[in-house]
């Protein structure tokens, strides 16, 4: 008897001290994990409100709406695929240094390597000179064969040379750019390399290099006026 | 007799203190405050940014609402049922709206990212061109969107949504500084090999405008550094949401709860986005 009275009053005691630290938890964990509570209640706001209108629209008007909708489904993806590049194009992902030569229709015609910008600050003195490849979407300005290489004033002032004039003849190298070369604006090219094992790598002034054979599809592929996307 | 009724007073009191803290903090957030705003309701700067894409968006919307009467519609989509075509309904509004979006977008000369949760896809595109898409391989909506196919989600998925803050474990850009000539002559670069770069552990938060919040994880288990940085970052926002609820209880005025979408991507993917995205990032919702 003396057992069963001593094992109540121990019942009793963890009951005491249960419930209010239930409760207490249940306070802190509300408090912490609120986003959580409400997720759930939202849940529950569902069943009891509904998950859906209930507008009281009648069968027809409802298909009208259809095909309405259909009409304008129809209308936007037309509009869409007329945005789509008409010639094909090449894409380059800065990040993993590689390329996509897709058709038209926006298939892929070769996947490869390349070299794109080493995000590189340059300090010279006072200047801060920026390596980079900038992203976006480019068109080919103009193809060109054996282009000799007009050294801008970065190249001297990386190497620790004076600048030469505009015109000056130091400026020109012959052979670097690779066997072709596309032009896509504000001095960024698409070219050949002499470093075909850094191909891959971050390793370019802001133009995107690409190995031989690769360079050749490209060249030959893509035309003036087509698209380059850089990501 | 004394501990019972202390037992009584420290439930009732805690009792109330949970009962108070479930309607300020869950219950009327959750049932009176709406937390997708329509996209029509923007900020007026927000409004005076978007102002040329609004108008292009009219006159497309002006243009579709004109244009393909000889469209044919697959029998399918006409039911006999009216909650069946109420559905169809909502789907094809859905369909329409991200189309909308997507032409906006495209419009314009930026990237942009569409979620796809039909497809289970992340693709990066521009001009309509899909540049990079990956597998979405885990992905987790908060009820707020997943649960209510109403005429407030469409009108809450509408436009695309502009981000409004960006938080990451990586950099966008991971520069290097040199000093000319002497880290940079000819002699000192072909010395230096140049190394493949780390991938750092990948953790994204993402606050878009229209109370959306995106967290972009990665797959792959983090090291220890990247774990720690990971772990800093969740509790940073973890901190943020208990302040709002501290002050709800004093306040007893919770902002509404935010509608969350958790994707997880392979690490090599989610840095690939996030490198590539634009500050002015937007991005398209599809499910």
């Amino acid at each position: 008897m003396e057992i069963e009275e001593k094992k109540e009053r121990t019942f009793l005691k963890v009951i005491i001290w249960t419930i209010p630290l239930l409760l207490l938890g249940i306070f802190v964990l509300m408090i912490l994990y609120t986003p959580a509570f409400q997720n759930g209640a939202f849940k529950v706001k569902a069943v009891f409100v509904g998950s859906s209108d209930s507008e009281a629209k009648s069968l027809d008007g409802i298909e009208k709406s259809v095909l309405k909708s259909q009409r304008n489904i129809n209308s936007t993806e037309r509009k869409l695929d007329q945005l789509k590049p008409v010639k094909p194009y090449i894409v380059v992902n800065t990040t993993e240094n590689r390329f996509s030569l897709r058709n038209a229709n926006g298939d892929t015609i070769k996947t490869g390597t390349c070299s794109t910008g080493k995000n590189e600050i340059l300090i010279a003195g006072s200047k801060r000179i920026l390596f980079k490849t900038p992203k976006g979407m480019f068109e080919v300005r103009n193809k060109q064969e054996d282009r000799p290489w007009i050294k801008p004033d970065w190249a001297f002032i990386e190497d620790g040379l004076p600048i030469p004039s505009a015109r000056s003849a130091s400026r020109v190298e012959v052979g670097s750019l690779g066997d072709y070369a596309l032009s896509i604006g504000d001095g960024y090219m698409i070219h050949g390399t002499l470093y075909q094992r850094f191909l891959g790598l971050p390793v370019t002034h802001g133009c995107v290099r690409i190995g031989d054979t690769d360079l050749e599809l490209i060249y030959h592929t893509l035309s003036k006026g087509s698209k380059v996307f850089i990501y | 007799m004394k501990n019972k009724l202390a037992f009584w007073i420290i439930t009732s009191v805690l009792s109330l203190f949970v009962i108070y803290a479930l309607v300020s903090t869950v219950l009327m957030p959750v049932l009176t405050k709406n937390p997708l705003p329509k996209a029509t309701q923007s900020a007026p700067e927000e409004k005076a940014k978007t102002g040329k894409t609004n108008k292009a968006n009219k006159v497309n919307k002006a243009e579709n609402n004109n244009s393909g009467d000889d469209d044919a519609i697959p029998d399918s989509l006409v039911s006999n049922s009216s909650k069946d075509a109420r559905q169809k309904l909502f789907e094809l509004r859905k369909k329409e709206a991200l189309l909308h979006s997507r032409l906006t977008l495209a419009n314009e000369d930026s990237m942009y990212l569409v979620l796809d949760f039909v497809s289970n896809t992340a693709i990066l595109e521009m001009k309509g061109v899909r540049l990079h898409e990956c597998r979405i391989l885990d992905s987790d909506i908060s009820n707020s969107i997943k649960m209510f196919h109403t005429d407030a989600l469409l009108n809450w998925m509408a436009e695309p949504f502009n981000v409004k803050h960006v938080d990451a474990t990586i950099p966008k850009i991971s520069w290097v500084e040199k000093i000319a000539p002497k880290d940079s002559i000819e002699a000192n670069k072909a010395m230096v090999e140049p190394a493949p770069t780390k991938l750092g552990d990948v953790y994204i938060v993402m606050d878009f405008n229209r109370n959306l919040r995106l967290v972009i994880a990665q797959n792959e288990k983090p090291d220890v550094e990247g774990k720690k940085l990971i772990s800093a970052m969740r509790w940073k926002y973890s901190e943020i949401e208990i302040r709002k609820s501290i002050q709800s209880l004093t306040k007893f005025n919770r902002e509404p709860a935010m509608p969350q979408i958790s994707i997880v991507l392979p690490k090599s993917d989610a840095t690939i986005l996030y490198k590539a995205l634009p500050v002015n990032l937007k991005l398209i919702l599809r499910m």
